[in-house]
């Protein structure tokens, strides 16, 4: 069984008099351990499209199911259980508390996991040492290189092994370097069975997944 | 209610700990000068209006009535069984000093030996006439110390007299209608001090200035010269001044004599009950006077929490949509907010605390406000004092989780794009 599955959302925009619809119908299954690119020009609805399977956003219309529950009936609470226990997040701009200390990044949603502080301190640390940065626990994320700072905002992802793990343009603000190391990352991680849905617009890192989903004006294109 | 639920308290103090612990030393410095400002600001605008009185109360009980006086009756001109209620007030263990007094009202006139025409009007005022012990009043009031020119009563001066300052031209307040100041008087003069058909010629042994109007208009001179003068022939006191031990319940005293049998002979009060009526409803005006200026003070600092936490949790918006992105509750996160208004309010009270109990009421204390009319105090009680903390703080509470919350329950794909 999908571990997602989208049937025909459709995802619109009102300003004021004007409408403009983003998603435009889109059905689409992701299988548990499937890594899945979405890919695009700009504006093609790719980071929309994730924003509404990752409970991020409500669909205009259409239903989503994860791991067979239909979600668009959920609370807003529910679905906020839903992000914290079942999935990951990795944005673009790694999106990391300033005053916390990597290590405090990725101890803070464990906790409101009902970890304790020194579980969720030993998960984190192994969080980190896993994406190469046990050295670096009680570094303030400015004291970090972007590429660094990205390996954070995945290891606070994959802490607490979730059942999906979104990734946003991860590499979109990273030089080859670091690039190459979050995608060997991923790779790493899929390989040991995470289920990952990443939105990129760079092919080369398209072409590393299992399946490419191409979304040109809302709809997906083959 | 789950707002409070431990988890949301864990994870928001988790939270809040490290945004204080790193936030800019000199921005949370800031805010505490703030909220220790309004505290003083809360705490001390009443007590120095409220002070000013309590001063005048502090001054009635040091320099003239002592912890509890013991006066004649209404319809009595003296206390009845003096020698008997003195004895038994001498026999309490609670009572450090007395003083017991002759009253009598008089007239001073002066310049009498200058004087060319019988026609003109003589210099004359009238003043109370004080009988007292020098001893024993400088022991329980201080009165020496308050002789600004000349020197104090000995015990055995005879024809000689202490003046109250404002009776004199020099240290008067100016024409008052009905109060004709004594010109040219100084320590030496000799002056005419009359009690009923009696009248004596005396001298002016020194000036003794108070801010307590009875010491400052009155005129004291040795017990027996008085007896004499107003014929006096028994032991019928006028009022009996007593100092209690530190830590003596003035009002259980008062109650004690009463129920002794005192209360019979004498009208017995606590300093408290013998201030001038007006002297309490002054008291509570300046207390409610005081008390709205501070809440001016309250005011302000609330909307600077206000605007301090709205402008930091506007600026961290996008950090406030990841958090919620990534599943941390609104509650927390508001949570952590409110505990940041809680250290600063309870870091500037407690700072604030300090300085008013550590510093300025045992300074102002030590060297009171000199106003005209009283020696100006800092007047916290301690129960008002923690009311108003109590106060700063839910203020300060309130004011950092409205903008927290203004914030944290905006839709959290908007606060995590920058879309408004």
């Amino acid at each position: 069984m999908a571990i997602i599955h989208t049937k025909n959302i459709i995802k619109t925009y009102k300003s004021g008099l004007v409408e403009t619809s983003v998603l435009k119908g889109i059905t689409l299954a992701v299988e548990r351990g499937e890594w899945v690119a979405i890919m695009g020009r700009s504006g093609a609805g790719k980071s929309t499209l994730m924003y509404q399977m990752s409970l991020l956003d409500e669909p205009s219309s259409g239903e989503i199911y994860i791991d067979g529950t239909e979600v668009h009936s959920l609370s807003e609470r529910e679905k906020m259980h839903f992000r914290l226990f079942k999935f990951g997040f990795v944005f673009q701009d790694y999106a990391l508390m300033p005053e916390l200390s990597a290590l405090e990044n990725v101890v803070l949603p464990l906790l409101m996991e009902r970890l304790s502080v020194d579980e969720a301190e030993a998960k984190a640390t192994e969080a980190l040492k896993r994406v190469g940065l046990g050295h670096r626990l009680n570094n303030l994320p400015s004291q970090l290189s972007g590429g660094e700072q990205q390996r954070v905002s995945i290891a606070r992802a994959i802490a607490e092994k979730p059942e999906v793990l979104f990734a946003d343009e991860p590499t979109a603000n990273l030089d080859r370097e670091s690039s190459g190391t979050v995608m060997a990352l991923f790779k790493e991680l899929h390989n040991e069975g995470q289920t990952i849905i990443m939105v990129t617009h760079e092919e080369e890192y398209g072409k590393m997944t299992d399946r490419i989903v191409h979304l040109d004006d809302g709809r997906i294109v083959l | 209610m789950s707002f409070f639920l431990p988890l949301n308290l864990r994870v928001g103090w988790y939270l809040a700990l490290r945004q204080i612990r790193r936030a800019s030393k000199w921005t949370t410095s800031l805010i505490v000068f703030v909220m220790v400002l309004t505290f003083l600001n809360l705490v001390a605008v009443t007590g120095i209006l409220v002070g000013l009185i309590e001063g005048i109360s502090n001054s009635y009980r040091i320099q003239y009535t002592g912890d509890v006086i013991v006066s004649a009756l209404p319809d009595k001109s003296y206390i009845e069984d003096s020698p008997g209620v003195l004895k038994f007030i001498e026999s309490l263990p609670q009572v450090t000093a007395i003083s017991a007094r002759y009253l009598a009202g008089g007239t001073v006139e002066a310049n009498y030996l200058t004087r060319t025409d019988t026609s003109d009007k003589a210099n004359q005022t009238g003043a109370q006439i004080v009988g007292v012990d020098p001893v024993a009043e400088a022991n329980l009031t201080g009165l020496s110390k308050y002789v600004i020119e000349g020197a104090y009563l000995a015990p055995d001066d005879y024809d000689q007299i202490l003046i109250g300052a404002r009776i004199l031209e020099k240290y008067s307040f100016g024409e008052q209608p009905g109060l004709t100041p004594l010109k040219n008087v100084v320590p030496g003069t000799k002056v005419r001090v009359t009690i009923g058909s009696n009248t004596r010629e005396m001298t002016v042994k020194g000036i003794i200035m108070s801010k307590v109007d009875q010491i400052a208009v009155g005129v004291y001179m040795p017990e027996d010269e008085l007896r004499q003068l107003a014929s006096i022939n028994n032991y019928d006191l006028s009022q009996i001044a007593i100092r209690l031990a530190p830590g003596t319940d003035a009002a259980a005293i008062r109650d004690l004599l009463n129920r002794s049998g005192v209360g019979d002979n004498a009208k017995v009060r606590t300093y408290i009950d013998a201030i001038p009526n007006g002297v309490a409803d002054i008291t509570n005006t300046f207390a409610m006077l005081g008390n709205m200026i501070s809440s001016v003070g309250l005011v302000v600092a609330s909307i600077t929490i206000f605007i301090v936490i709205f402008i930091n949790a506007l600026t961290r918006r996008k950090f406030i949509g990841i958090l919620k992105g990534i599943g941390i509750s609104a509650a927390a996160i508001e949570i952590s907010y409110v505990l940041q208004s809680l250290f600063y309010a309870v870091l500037g009270s407690g700072i604030g605390f300090a300085l008013l109990y550590g510093f300025l009421v045992p300074y102002i204390s030590a060297h009171p406000i000199d106003f005209p009319f009283s020696d100006g105090i800092l007047y916290a009680p301690l129960p008002g004092t923690l009311l108003r903390i109590a106060l700063l703080v839910a203020t300060t509470l309130i004011a950092g989780y409205i903008p927290a919350r203004m914030i944290v329950q905006r839709n959290t794909l908007d606060s995590i794009l920058g879309r408004n």
